[in-house]
């Protein structure tokens, strides 16, 4: 067997998060597990990040190992908040054994936890046991479940992600996460395959109004062209383009709740793009705006003047299902 | 309900009358299909790319109510004769060269025919050639408004910034106005107006090979394209009656180059196969018009076979030289051939040698021709007897080719056998035959009767009933129980040879009638075609 005694996560870092009015420091952790069971979303590239044929015991080893890493790596001190992300679920006893998990929880205890897990995995006594381990009293809510609704119409969600779950699904996962005293987090994917930028842009305006009476948190994510997925396949053969910046803002004007938008890639041709010009200046913006919930902010972003604006207001026009994308 | 009627074709391209509620339109045509299609813009949720797996396509690919059906290459599509057939996305195939040709085939193969292309938010003045000559027949403004919005002047031959509108570029009413958006749809309508008349013309393929040049998809759509021989073969016409103009490097594989040397070594039977002589080309077509030719066939006087070595054709014998494209090609004459020149020809050379052992072959040939000779002498294993000394037409050469010919018997050159062996892939006798009238008018008589006439235009033979009556049974169209009256529409064909092409001279057979006629499609436009003129008639005769 390798050794497990120098296993780091796939990445982690120290950003700010707006937390109840409030910029907290929060470490992002990525940890290598035994990989996401589903494994067929159209987007994700992160589900080829996994341990291969590891037992139940080698693999709680090697998460203990990572989590060991991260305490000697970041000072409790220095964060207010966790996210914690498996490129999967946290909950999935699978991916994540028990005692890891439980050890991830009491790591992080008297921490503001945010965990990803598909809501088949959320159940009232695997979040009792976290929210246990976790909880110091340091906060109402110590821990929420993230789970990556994407959109709130199934249909897109079967066609264009592959997802494999309903929004019934996820209300009912919202509804055992808040009756186990845990807060809900929904992250909804912006512009996913085959839709044009007016699909996207109005799919994403309803899921933020469909899933807001679900959610306490709900955060956007601008769609990016990772490798080896199928999103890459087709975006290499023209047929998929990564959603505007301005329809990015456009959402977070029209999203009647606060939603944070970190656009990744923002800018790039696989990130959400305008032309080149006025990239910088919005993403800069939107990110500030997820810190500060400056409206004022969005709606001067918006006025920038950048001819590009003229092309995408062509496109939420003219761009249909039969002739898309139309730029690249 | 809608129609589609082809009028003219060329290669793959067509002009043909699309007819839609009251709206009536030739097309190739760029017109705003919003107002042809209201339905389109009710899309919604629908888009499957191209490229999309043939289960996702089963699961999500919507043909839309009536018109345009969308189909999709994964797929078999559900399309009739008439339909205007909707290639959804199809802006996204020009990136990827080798897709859009199997696709492209895919479609054309399996869908009727008789049925308007329509390539949505494709068309752009330097893009609409290569969309026509692939096909597609309709098409909108979406892509040059788009480039209006952005700001990009579009020419078939580039894209500029918009400022270059005030540098006299071009004098459109839009330019006049300053209005880019106005130039733009006007630059890809007049584009579509230029297509349209290559294909009147039956130049397209030239004007394609022009104008794929800014963009290297497109000359690699076009050289693909011409890899698919049997595809591209069965569209084309087996002759025309215009000129060929070989000017490019994409000349050499024209299909047309490719089938008329294929017939020349597969189909074509030789007046006699004891001595050859090779002769270079001359610029004069048919090349016994030319002063160099005239001097050459009184130098035989008729003691050898005449072949004549010419790129890009490769081989032509005297036989065909009358004969499409052989005296209908242009090329541009510098004296130097390229080695791809070099290595079709001496290989045309070489197939034809194979199967014809001649027991002499003599090469009148100096320069690059000669090199051709040579190369194929050296793969089929022949020797060579060169006659040459400095110029072919030179007083010197022109002897040293009459003295080892000395003693050879003369044997007339049998132009109707060669004809028919290569138009129709049978070898007749033509004992007591001969050709009456000259030039436009000339008619080929056994006995009283005429057999065949010359269409001067193409060097094809046109036979009589009578002549009918000496060629197998090929090139038949088989028509159901009706007398027609002037032409065979195709849902009248019941069953055609294979082997008929656009143009070639064909007997129609009935219960009631039997009729001699030209092909205005191919056999298997005939055949999968519901609509459309597929034999004009000549002459019928009621049984």
């Amino acid at each position: 067997m390798i050794s497990s005694d120098h296993e780091k996560p796939l990445a982690c870092w120290i950003s700010k998060d707006l937390y109840q009015d409030e910029v907290l420091n929060s470490l992002t952790v990525i940890f290598r597990t035994g990989g996401c069971a589903w494994d067929r979303c159209t987007m994700c590239g992160y589900r080829h990040e996994r341990y291969h044929g590891l037992s139940g015991s080698d693999l709680t080893a090697r998460l203990l190992s990572q989590i060991a890493w991260v305490m000697a790596a970041f000072d409790k001190d220095r964060y207010q908040m966790v996210k914690i992300f498996t490129s999967g679920s946290f909950f999935d006893p699978d991916e994540v054994p028990e005692p890891a998990r439980l050890a991830a929880a009491e790591a992080f205890s008297g921490k503001v936890i945010i965990a990803e897990t598909r809501p088949e995995y959320v159940d009232a006594e695997r979040l009792g046991a976290v929210l246990e381990a976790a909880d110091t009293g340091a906060w109402d809510r110590p821990l929420y479940v993230a789970m990556g609704l994407e959109t709130t119409n199934d249909q897109i969600r079967e066609k264009c992600i592959n997802k494999g779950f309903t929004f019934e699904d996820f209300k009912h996962a919202a509804a055992v996460s808040h009756q186990s005293g845990a807060g809900v987090k929904a992250y909804l994917l912006m512009k996913p395959l085959f839709l044009t930028e007016r699909e996207a842009l109005e799919d994403m305006h309803h899921s933020i109004q469909e899933a807001a009476p679900f959610s306490d948190l709900i955060s956007m994510n601008p769609c990016t062209v990772q490798s080896r997925t199928d999103l890459e396949r087709f975006w290499r053969q023209r047929a998929y383009r990564p959603p505007y910046l301005w329809s990015v803002l456009d959402a977070l004007i029209r999203a009647d709740p606060h939603v944070t938008c970190d656009p990744v890639g923002g800018g790039k041709m696989r990130g959400p793009h305008n032309c080149r010009h006025c990239d910088r200046e919005i993403v800069d913006g939107i990110r500030t705006y997820s810190l500060t919930g400056d409206r004022g902010l969005l709606d001067a972003l918006m006025e920038i003047d950048c001819s590009c604006k003229r092309e995408w207001e062509y496109l939420l026009e003219e761009e249909m299902p039969s002739w898309m994308p139309l730029t690249r | 309900m809608s129609l589609y009627e082809v009028r003219k074709r060329d290669g793959c391209a067509r002009i043909g009358l699309f007819r839609h509620g009251d709206q009536e339109i030739t097309l190739p045509a760029v017109v705003d299909t919003d107002d042809l299609f209201p339905s389109l813009r009710q899309q919604r949720f629908t888009n499957v790319p191209l490229g999309a797996g043939a289960d996702f396509v089963r699961a999500y690919h919507i043909r839309g109510e009536g018109q345009p059906a969308a189909v999709h290459p994964a797929i078999e599509n559900v399309v009739s004769s008439g339909d205007c057939v909707m290639v959804s996305n199809w802006h996204t195939a020009l990136a990827d060269p080798d897709k859009y040709v199997k696709w492209l085939i895919r479609l054309k193969e399996s869908i009727p025919p008789d049925t308007a292309w329509y390539a949505p938010a494709s068309a752009l003045p330097g893009t609409l050639c290569m969309l026509v000559y692939s096909g597609f027949d309709l098409f909108d403004f979406r892509a040059v408004d788009l480039r209006s919005v952005q700001g990009i002047f579009c020419t078939p031959l580039g894209e500029f910034p918009g400022e270059v509108m005030d540098e006299g570029l071009c004098g459109c009413e839009g330019c006049r106005q300053g209005d880019l958006h106005l130039h733009n749809r006007l630059a890809v309508q007049s584009e579509a107006a230029l297509v349209r008349n290559y294909i009147r013309s039956s130049h397209l393929r030239e004007l394609m090979e022009s104008r794929c040049r800014a963009d290297s998809s497109q000359v690699a759509v076009l050289r693909r394209l011409d890899t698919h021989y049997p595809y591209m073969e069965r569209r084309l016409p087996v002759v025309r009656n215009v000129s060929m103009l070989a000017n490019s490097a994409e000349s050499l594989n024209r299909t047309e180059v490719r089938r008329f040397a294929e017939r020349v070594t597969d189909r074509f039977a030789p007046s006699r196969t004891d001595v050859a002589v090779l002769l270079p080309c001359s610029a004069g077509k048919p090349y016994s018009t030319s002063q160099s030719h005239r001097k050459f066939i009184a130098t035989v006087a008729k003691r050898a076979h005449e072949l004549i070595v010419t790129s890009p054709l490769g081989l032509v014998p005297r036989e065909l030289e009358g004969v499409y494209p052989a005296a209908h090609y242009d090329v541009p004459v510098t004296g130097y051939w390229d080695r791809e020149e070099l290595a079709f020809a001496s290989e045309v050379i070489a197939r034809y040698f194979a199967r014809h052992r001649y027991s002499r072959v003599i090469a009148h040939l100096d320069g690059g021709s000669r090199t051709a000779a040579e190369m194929a002498a050296e793969i089929c294993g022949i020797d060579l007897e060169v006659t040459c000394r400095g110029h072919p037409a030179s007083g010197e050469s022109l002897r040293s080719l009459a003295g080892s010919l000395e003693g050879e018997p003369g044997k007339q050159t049998d132009m109707v056998r060669g004809v028919i062996s290569w138009q129709f892939n049978e070898v007749i006798a033509t004992s007591g035959m001969y050709i009456r009238g000259r030039g436009e008018r000339q008619a080929v008589m056994r006995g009283k009767v005429q057999v065949f006439s010359v269409d001067a235009g193409t060097g094809l033979l046109r036979p009589t009933f009578e002549g009918w009556k000496m060629l197998g049974r090929g090139y038949r169209v088989l028509i159901d129980d009706f007398i027609p009256q002037g032409d065979v529409l195709a849902p009248g064909v019941t069953d055609a040879d294979c082997s008929i092409r656009e143009g070639d001279e064909v007997y129609v057979c009935g219960r009631m009638a039997e009729a001699t006629g030209r092909a205005v499609m191919g056999a298997d436009e005939m055949l999968r075609s519901g609509r459309g003129v597929a034999v004009r008639l000549r002459k019928v005769k009621k049984l």
